[in-house]
């Protein structure tokens, strides 16, 4: 348990922190540590952005992260650790808005368990982004459905090959 | 009985407060819920695209309920529009 570190911050009371992310997943063990920051950027679709703001459900959130950490560690079948956070609140650009990094033995593992933990908190984790435009207007962003029923549908209308209709 | 439902994302937009209430039989599932609140948005948040809740989720604190489970005894639950992290 004590392998997989999961946060949500709210942005008004501290940032994310990248060296915290780091120190956590470093052990004597390992020699590799890959880390993925997610930050805000200033355009999307085309589209002029100030700024989002990031809506959580945070305790099946946090309890998703940590799910995802268990699955990471069963992917990887040796040690590791993992640290996911990810931002609450209103963030400008730049501002960091996920920081996910794991610590294991090799690079290979290491690689492979940030990739399957941030592809799995985009598309599984209750939270939601609202992008802000500098003509005033805001838009939730379109996203991945949780609902079983939809996410079957949705997969079978994927064009073979393609791992993954959205654009996220 | 009296359902006490979260609302996220674009969904919040159906209620300022963050929640709503709704009256369903005991025993309802997650299915019959998702079409109470159906009629209540295109009656109280015209503006919430048709189509939404079907893509949504409903989810106890601990789980994601699926249309077959019945409503928690609590009366208590979130429901998730598509999401969008990272």
């Amino acid at each position: 348990m004590h392998d997989i570190h999961t946060a949500v911050t709210d942005i008004a009371e501290a940032a994310l922190d990248p060296s915290a992310a780091l120190d956590f997943v470093s052990d004597p063990r390992f020699g590799g540590i890959t880390t993925f920051i997610g930050r805000v950027r200033v355009h999307n679709l085309g589209r002029s952005v100030t700024g989002v703001s990031y809506d959580l459900f945070r305790p099946l959130a946090l309890r998703t992260f940590q799910t995802i950490g268990e699955r990471a560690e069963a992917e990887v079948g040796g040690p590791l650790k993992l640290y996911i956070a990810h931002a609450q609140g209103r963030l400008a650009i730049g501002d960091l808005a996920v920081i996910v990094a794991a610590g294991t033995p090799h690079r290979d593992e290491a690689f492979r368990a940030c990739r399957l933990a941030i592809e799995a908190v985009k598309h599984e984790a209750p939270i939601w982004k609202q992008e802000h435009y500098v003509d005033g207007d805001s838009a939730w962003s379109e996203g991945c459905s949780l609902c079983e029923e939809h996410r079957d549908a949705e997969r079978a209308a994927l064009q073979p090959g393609s791992q993954h209709g959205h654009g996220h | 009985m009296k359902v006490h439902i979260e609302l996220f994302g674009a969904l919040r937009e159906a209620d300022d407060s963050g929640a709503i209430e709704l009256d369903v039989p005991a025993q309802a599932t997650i299915a019959m819920l998702r079409e109470a609140l159906q009629v209540y948005l295109a009656e109280h948040a015209p503006n919430i695209r048709a189509g939404l809740v079907q893509r949504s989720a409903f989810a106890s604190d601990q789980a994601i309920l699926q249309n077959d489970h019945t409503v928690p005894d609590s009366g208590r639950l979130a429901v998730l529009p598509p999401v969008s992290g990272g």
